[in-house]
């Protein structure tokens, strides 16, 4: 298999990308069509791509790991060269990535590392990252999560936090409480999931939301329930007013920053969490040449979503094409639809359109359904079968 | 044309989120664009944009493809070659659809082509799965309530039983 020691040199134009999720594959795939000339190198130290949209079902057991897996090689085909190795630090002046020893050389960086945990926000879960479960990362932590859920004993607690916005995915959490509620009240009638949100109400298709829980009794939602600290010895989290909830099973899905190589590499805001962008090419307002999409972004009027992501992977493929062959930029927007799975056959989505306002990403319209039903659910899948093609395919 | 070439492709990609690149939709509940002719799609955005078809997906960004231009977006989906849909059908659905067929016809044509002049569209080759919800939602009147243009084939598919739409889809979906 190559290494980076094997792209030591560049002789042509040259676009690295630092990440093979969601932005970044859609971006090394976009740069090859647009301009088959150009090489692409793409760095991810993963050799599998899992999806975070639809692993939810996992938990449930509505769908299974495999069917959310997929590798890189259709990539390989379009010519991307797939590197499975870690970008470990960014050297703008010389234009050049780190990996290890090792450095590539770029005309034009595409850098989508999504998110890391802000583990120092909440006491104990630093040292204890092994045994409390996030699963907000698709892969090994989704499957644990599921076999703990499936091991519970029924009149088991189940809890799940939720950390204050923004963070990966609004919707997210909201859906996920569907998913675990649903498989409870089908397999162990006596439990119940508690859900401790930091945010004062369910941030995202709120009315829907309500409406679909009414399915689900076993639902006991807090807001305003900000969780400070957790104790896996006694299972017990403590949240900011001082209460203690126990737990059997726990799912804390910690505060979010840009993933850590846009941190190190000064590419985030005085916030040090986020990276901000030009809305037209998505190069950073920090470091010349250097662009930054998806979850690691903030300033546009648009969710941390898959679909964004993919989006924007797309927009600054052609940006970096047409700035690589002083071409003018393109103008484009992007659009966003978060479909939420509400129990094993039924969904509900928010889509959001938009447009460029003065140099800037303006939103058109959002708009929820009118309700949840099948046809929705059926619609999840037409999108995420041509989603996860657009990316990978 | 290629699938990045024109002055509608910077628009029109994003689309393939749901309608697959350049159009090509490989799922069963999307409609392929690809080679659509262009007086129907932008019928159908300026109806979507306008909220009389109704959808929550596509009524945003029927206002984004207008935003943008509408009629470069529809130049570039008609210049794509069409592939038809890889979902396939029961071999026996498609036999009792085609016996079936002789309804749709009048309108559609005897390849099912669809006709500029009476505003019917191609049905051949979409995928199965979206003919037939479009064809429950004509019968509910869900698909532009109220629309007397489509009183005429609402009221057909009133007549129509569930399974024998799913069979009329098949077939339609079969045709080349
Ligand atoms: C449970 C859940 C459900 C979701 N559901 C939906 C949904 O239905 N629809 C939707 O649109 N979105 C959904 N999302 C959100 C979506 O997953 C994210 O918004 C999306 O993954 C963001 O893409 P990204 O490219 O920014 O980051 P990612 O997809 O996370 O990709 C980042 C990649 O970068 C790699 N990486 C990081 N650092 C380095 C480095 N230094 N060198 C090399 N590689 C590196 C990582 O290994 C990773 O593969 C969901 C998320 C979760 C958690
Ligand atoms: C999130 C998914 C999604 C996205 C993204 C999307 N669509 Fe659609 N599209 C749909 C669905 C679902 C339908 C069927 C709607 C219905 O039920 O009438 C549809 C229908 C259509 C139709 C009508 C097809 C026909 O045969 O009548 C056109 C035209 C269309 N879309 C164009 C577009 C364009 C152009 C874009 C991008 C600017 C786009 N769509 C983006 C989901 C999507
Ligand atoms: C009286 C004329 C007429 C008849 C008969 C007719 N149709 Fe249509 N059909 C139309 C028109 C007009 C449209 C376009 C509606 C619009 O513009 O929204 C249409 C649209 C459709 C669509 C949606 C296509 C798309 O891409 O969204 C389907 C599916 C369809 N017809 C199937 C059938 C079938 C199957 C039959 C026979 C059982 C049939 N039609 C008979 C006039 C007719």
């Amino acid at each position: 298999a190559p290494t980076a020691a094997d792209y030591a040199q560049k002789s042509g134009r040259r676009v690295v990308v630092i990440g093979g999720g969601w932005g970044g594959t859609t971006a090394a795939k976009y740069v090859r069509l647009a301009d088959p000339s150009i090489e692409v190198v793409l760095l991810e130290p993963n050799k599998q791509f899992v999806s975070c949209p639809f692993s939810n079902l996992v938990l449930s057991g509505v769908r299974t790991i495999d069917s959310i897996t997929f590798g890189y090689d259709r990539l390989r085909a379009h010519g991307v060269r797939v590197l499975h190795d870690t970008a470990t630090a960014i050297e703008p002046d010389a234009k050049r990535v780190r990996v290890g020893n090792d450095s590539l050389p770029y005309d034009r960086l595409i850098v989508s590392p999504g998110v890391e945990f802000q583990w120092e926000q909440v006491e104990g879960l630093a040292a204890a990252q092994d045994r409390v479960l996030h699963a907000w990362k698709a892969g090994p932590q989704t499957v644990e999560l599921a076999r703990q859920l499936q091991a519970m004993p029924d009149g088991g607690v189940f809890v799940l936090t939720i950390p204050p916005a923004v963070y990966r995915c609004p919707p997210g959490p909201y859906e996920r409480t569907c998913q675990v509620a649903w498989y409870l009240k089908n397999n162990k009638p006596k439990s119940k999931l508690i859900v401790l949100d930091a945010n004062p109400n369910i941030i995202s298709k709120t009315a829907l939301f309500r409406a679909a829980w009414a399915s689900y009794p076993n639902i006991e939602y807090r807001g305003s329930n900000k969780v400070v600290k957790v104790d896996p010895g006694t299972r017990e989290v403590t949240t900011e007013l001082g209460d203690k909830v126990k737990y059997d099973v726990l799912n804390l899905i910690p505060p979010q920053r840009a993933g850590t190589i846009a941190v190190s590499a000064d590419l985030v805001g005085a916030d040090k969490r986020w990276c901000e962008v030009n809305h037209l090419t998505y190069e950073s307002v920090k470091h010349k040449n250097i662009h930054v999409i998806g979850d690691s972004t903030i300033g546009l009027p648009v969710p941390k979503s898959g679909n964004i992501a993919n989006a924007m992977g797309k927009i600054s493929a052609l940006a970096v094409v047409s700035l690589l062959s002083d071409k003018p930029v393109p103008p484009m927007a992007p659009g966003n639809t978060c479909y939420s799975w509400v129990s094993d056959r039924e969904a509900i989505a928010v889509v959001n359109a938009y447009k460029i306002e003065g140099g800037k990403v303006v939103q058109i319209e959002q708009k929820l359904t009118p309700g949840q039903s099948e046809m929705w659910a059926q619609n999840a899948v037409g999108w995420a079968t041509s989603i996860w093609q657009d990316m990978l395919g | 044309a290629g699938p990045l070439d024109g002055p509608g492709a910077p628009t029109a990609v994003i689309c393939s989120a749901c309608h697959g690149f350049a159009g090509q939709s490989q799922s069963n509940t999307m409609p392929i664009l690809a080679g659509m002719a262009s007086w129907y799609f932008k019928k159908a955005i300026q109806d979507f944009a306008a909220g009389k078809r109704t959808s929550p997906e596509m009524e945003p960004y029927a206002k984004q493809v207008v935003q943008f231009g509408l009629d470069d977006v529809a130049a570039y989906f008609a210049a794509q070659k069409r592939t038809v849909t890889p979902v396939t059908s029961d071999p026996a659905a498609i036999e009792r659809g085609r016996a079936a067929a002789a309804q749709c016809t009048l309108c559609h044509g005897a390849s099912g082509k669809g006709d500029p002049a009476k505003g019917v569209p191609d049905l051949t080759g979409q995928p199965p799965g979206y003919l037939k919800s479009q064809m429950l939602l004509f019968k509910a009147d869900k698909r532009s309530p109220g629309d007397a243009q489509l009183k005429v084939v609402k009221a057909l598919m009133a007549t129509i039983p569930d399974e024998q739409l799913a069979d009329l889809a098949a077939y339609w979906s079969s045709v080349r």
